[in-house]
């Protein structure tokens, strides 16, 4: 029974060996720093997120270009919207080195930017070693830029899209059998699709289910607003007898005219529907749209455009820019420039819309540049002029709403208040006043004085 | 010899303390601090972009006092205890059935055992996964089975009047493997003469459960439900995975509602404030089982 | 020991019972085990069905046909993304955290089993107070402080979060296991002039090693499995196995066959670690709340 051989020191090697083991862990994964050779960043690594857009999911295909060129080893990852902004927004409060370049969401800007959890670009923009003078940031759309800049105008973003609603009507052959041009405003809408709808098996409306983006277009169409007068005035407005009414039209168009569980389509699955042929109209990001005259669309021929339908009080194409920016721990900037620099180059850019045609780039180069132009024109109409209008219209301001710091507590509300109209669970005025009082007390929370 | 033996006493004495001296230490650090820290911040509005809130205490129940009036935690709670009550129903109705089949010895049985413990060990976001597959109407299998019956049945986590029944399914699946082995074990224990008396009685499997097992097993039901009740209220993995709280907040549980503040919104003095009664709850819940199981070992000595 | 309850054998049933259940109380184990058997299928359904779907072909994924070709596609796919350093941090963690909570626990569970200390109840509550918190008390100070420490997203960070429900099992389930040890062989060897310690390696180690290495697997499951944590904790460098997995939803069209591959793969070491278990299963879930 005795063991002889075994002393206290089992305990003191069982603790040395934990000791031993422990070493690496608080070590990061090797971000080694450029060594000499022949490429620049040879060795590096560089972690980058982005949400699961149409742009970031198209150049992760290009991502070994990128390592030939530079040497930089890229680690990509591109969740969803509300997953990724939750993790990016988590990760950049605590200002940590996990990510090296991260998507800017424009809802987010505000809030990023005046946290200081982003890195300023203009210093890499300027420095002539860093910067090449060809790659041409004054190309961009000046108001594509705005967003990303702070009240002293230092950008901290270079943005790679403006979100752009517009309408589009994949099967707009039924509108005119049936004698209708694209409506133009909401109630032509309303009409068109009365008539329309399930005719040759195919449902009349569909909207992504992301309300908080589609809403506001319908609401400030009514002339109704998020908040009072942003950014000043941040009362929110959600109770207003223009938002219900908004709420109860944009349900209504849903639940009429849209297909079984219209409540529950995603940005990707309206597109997937509107190729497919499925569904007919939608109020529809621009960059998707592109996508019903590309390879495997079943629509090109029956497809056409618009802008988005007039309400009582106007017409509001809801507008967006994303970007990418460094966070403010990342640890290798310079190679975090690179990648960015080459993600939004001239040529990129161009091979993506030649190839690929995407749609709503940012650079006014390739907007005027006839290839664009060409591969934008879908069915004789120029969905790229129907984008850069609806840009032009949100200079009056209208989206000032959207790049309020707070303003993400307010699209969550916004986009369960919808949820629990559009699938019946409670009218319009009753979800809307709990929306309200929702953002009031979130606001409150957030440190906003009233 | 008296001197000798106080030494020794005294060294033995040392020596557990120094035993214990370890363990104590690491615990207080790991436990006490993190639990110092979340009160203190329920304290402050400690929201990242303004970092001004870090050390404001000039209004330390302000945090306290919003959640008294805030619906939505209120509503969790609500949805806390409905999912609670139900899950926890469903695990002891579950394994105790469960446990009954496999009381019986036969080879089966006793293989079978082990296969019944598969959905309590698997990684609880696997668990997730796999219900979502479940519940996913274009690729569950169930779905397309109930399709193919003519008995369609539309998606039950997107349904608000639905979701949190599903989410109580897949929490009763994923552990009632933990009464059923509380229960077997304590069947085990039931002597034999009372069961055969009743037989030889002629009693019938009801009578004989009512009558003679039931009252062997009934401490452990108590026991079991306890800590199933404790456990539903870390519910997290499902909910992240199935549902999202949603659809709205018909599935947020007040364990939720504390990450989405602090997590989503960035409101860690709000979401601090949620958890710190979350605690205070548990702990309550804590005295209880102790009260009713007597510290096993302190007892056992 | 355990005592098998048989349900015992039926005499000649009284001419009263109809034929019917004659019938059914002679077969009656046999039904049982049908019982049983079908039972075991419909509950393992879920989980079985997610495992086979992990090797059909995508293009077939989401099909119904029994018979299909299987590949491994999905599980080189795996190989080639991040999913294999989160797997290879998950082994890290779970297997330190596991060794830190033996070395400072069984040590700390010995004493409290032996000394008679009165505070014992008292720490004994404690440690069931910690047990039974909700992770997101603790998660939000970790958070807060990981930051200024730096160790977010370190696999430090997440072994040292992992002490706090480990530590308090392995007392919590060593105490019984020394307690059944007889203390007059430990007395033998203290009069043999052996200290308290040199008397616990030789003589109540070796007599505890079953309930050594079930706390010890115990303790591994229990932080494999850990998503929560990790997934508030870190972010790229330190993503353990669970975390990884949800990288793969992509609010949109998952990535099915990965996922299931990926599930099936995390799920596979604490499958067999549990069988190896199972009896020590329930207690250490419990904390100890059952009386073997």
């Amino acid at each position: 029974m005795a063991h002889p051989n075994l002393r206290v020191t089992r305990r003191q090697a069982l603790r040395k060996a934990a000791g031993a083991l422990f070493i690496p862990f608080t070590l990061r994964a090797g971000k080694a720093p450029a060594q000499g050779g022949r490429r620049p960043f040879e060795g590096v690594t560089l972690n980058i997120s982005c949400w699961s857009a149409t742009y970031p999911k198209l150049i992760a295909d290009y991502l070994p270009e990128f390592q030939e060129q530079t040497g930089i080893k890229v680690n990509y990852d591109t969740p969803g919207f509300p997953v990724y902004n939750q993790r990016a927004d988590l990760e950049l409060s605590t200002k940590g080195s996990g990510f090296d370049v991260l998507n800017v969401t424009f809802i987010y800007t505000s809030r990023w930017i005046g946290a200081g959890w982003l890195t300023p670009l203009d210093p890499f923009i300027a420095d002539a070693n860093k910067t090449p003078a060809d790659w041409d940031f004054a190309d961009f759309v000046p108001g594509s830029v705005q967003p990303m800049r702070d009240k002293t105008g230092a950008v901290y973003g270079i943005p790679w899209i403006s979100d752009v609603l517009i309408a589009a009507a994949a099967r707009f052959d039924l509108l005119a059998a049936n004698g209708f041009g694209m409506p133009d405003t909401l109630d032509e809408l309303d009409k068109a699709l009365q008539v329309v709808n399930k005719k040759d098996g195919v449902a009349g409306f569909i909207a992504e289910n992301h309300w908080g983006w589609i809403y506001p277009a319908y609401l400030q169409a009514f002339g109704g607003n998020v908040f009072r007068n942003p950014p000043d005035d941040l009362m929110p407005t959600l109770d207003t007898p223009e938002a219900a009414a908004a709420a109860e039209m944009l349900a209504r168009l849903l639940n009429s005219y849209g297909p079984e569980a219209a409540a529950g389509y995603s940005y990707d699955q309206v597109t997937e529907a509107l190729r497919a042929g499925r569904i007919n109209y939608s109020t529809h990001n621009h960059v998707f749209c592109a996508l019903l005259g590309e390879e495997g669309s079943k629509v090109v021929k029956t497809s056409n455009f618009s802008m988005i339908p007039k309400g009582p009080k106007g017409r509001f194409p809801g507008v967006a820019s994303h970007g990418w920016g460094i966070p403010v721990g990342a640890k290798n900037k310079d190679a975090s420039w690179e990648f960015i620099k080459w993600a939004l180059s001239k040529d990129l850019i161009r091979r993506l819309t030649q190839k690929h045609g995407l749609g709503s780039v940012t650079r006014k180069s390739l907007i005027g540049s006839a290839d664009y132009k060409q591969r934008m024109v879908i069915n004789g109409i120029d969905t790229g002029q129907l984008f850069l209008d609806s840009i032009t219209m949100s200079e009056q301001g209208y989206m000032k709403y959207r790049t309020v710091h707070v303003y993400p507590q307010a699209n969550a509300q916004i986009t369960q208040a919808l949820g629990r109209i559009i699938s019946g669970q409670m009218k319009a005025k009753e979800s809307l006043a709990l929306a309200q009082a929702n953002t009031l007390a979130d606001l409150k929370r957030a440190g906003v004085r009233f | 010899m008296p001197a000798r033996r106080l030494a020794w006493g005294a060294q033995r004495r040392r020596s557990f303390l120094l035993g214990i001296a370890p363990a104590v230490l690491v615990l207080a650090i790991i436990t006490i601090a993190p639990a110092i820290y979340l009160v203190a911040t329920s304290l402050t509005p400690l929201n990242l972009t303004l970092p001004g809130t870090a050390w404001d205490f000039s209004a330390p129940a302000a945090n306290y006092l919003d959640l008294a009036e805030d619906p939505r935690f209120t509503r969790s709670v609500w949805i806390q205890v409905k999912l609670s009550i139900t899950t926890v129903i469903g695990q002891l109705l579950v394994g105790l059935g469960v446990a009954l089949l496999l009381n019986g010895s036969s080879r089966v049985r006793t293989l079978a055992r082990s296969g019944f413990l598969i959905p309590m060990v698997l990684p609880p976001i696997v668990v997730g996964i796999l219900w979502r597959v479940m519940y996913a109407v274009d690729i569950s299998p169930f779905h397309r089975f109930m399709a193919f019956i003519g008995l369609p049945v539309p998606s039950l986590i997107t349904d608000p009047n639905w979701a949190l029944t599903a989410i109580v399914i897949a929490e009763t699946w994923e552990w009632f493997p933990f009464t059923m082995l509380m229960v077997l074990a304590a069947l085990q224990m039931i002597p034999a003469s009372p069961l055969e008396a009743a037989r030889i009685d002629g009693a019938n499997d009801w009578q004989i459960f009512r009558f003679v097992m039931f009252p062997y097993i009934q401490s452990t039901l108590v026991v079991a439900a306890i800590f199933r009740l404790i456990d539903s209220i870390k519910a997290f993995p499902l909910i992240f995975v199935l549902t999202d709280g949603g659809p709205g907040d018909v599935t947020e549980v007040t364990n939720y509602y504390a990450y989405r503040q602090a997590f989503t919104f960035s409101l860690w003095g709000y979401g601090s404030a949620i958890a710190t009664l979350m605690v205070a709850g548990v702990f309550v819940l804590s005295y209880l089982i102790d009260r009713l199981t007597g510290v096993a070992h302190a007892e056992a000595d | 020991m355990q005592r098998q309850i048989e349900p015992g054998p039926v005499a000649a049933p009284p001419l009263r019972v109809p034929p019917s259940r004659y019938w059914v109380q002679r077969h009656r184990r046999r039904l049982g085990d049908i019982g049983t058997v079908g039972l075991l299928l419909l509950v393992l359904f879920p989980f079985v069905w997610l495992v086979q779907m992990s090797f059909r072909p995508n293009a077939d994924i989401l099909g119904y046909d029994l018979l299909f070709t299987p590949t491994l596609a999905h599980y080189r796919a795996l190989w080639t993304g991040a999913f294999p350093a989160s797997f290879l941090n998950s082994m890290i963690t779970s297997l330190a955290s596991t060794v830190l909570a033996m070395v400072i626990g069984v040590p700390a569970a010995y004493a409290l089993s032996r000394s008679g200390f009165k505070s014992s109840r008292r720490i004994a509550l404690w440690i069931l107070a910690t047990r039974m918190a909700p992770p997101i008390a603790f998660t939000i100070p970790f958070f807060l402080a990981y930051r200024h420490l730096g160790l977010s997203d370190t696999l430090l960070g997440l072994i040292i979060v992992y002490l706090t429900f480990n530590l308090a099992l392995v007392i919590w389930m060593m105490q019984p296991f020394f307690d059944g040890v007889p203390r007059e062989l430990e007395e033998a060897a203290w009069i043999d002039g052996c200290g308290v310690w040199e008397a616990f390696c030789r003589v109540t180690l070796p007599l505890s090693a079953p309930g050594l290495a079930a706390t010890a697997v115990i303790c591994f499951i229990l932080s494999w499995n850990d998503f929560f944590y990790a997934l508030v904790l870190t972010r790229t460098n330190a993503s353990t196995a669970p975390v990884a997995i949800v990288n793969f939803i992509q609010y949109t069209g998952w990535e099915w066959g990965r996922i299931a591959a990926a599930g099936t793969l995390v799920m596979l070491p604490v499958v067999l670690f549990s069988m190896l278990v199972r009896n020590y299963l329930v207690r250490g879930l419990a904390a100890g709340g059952v009386k073997e």
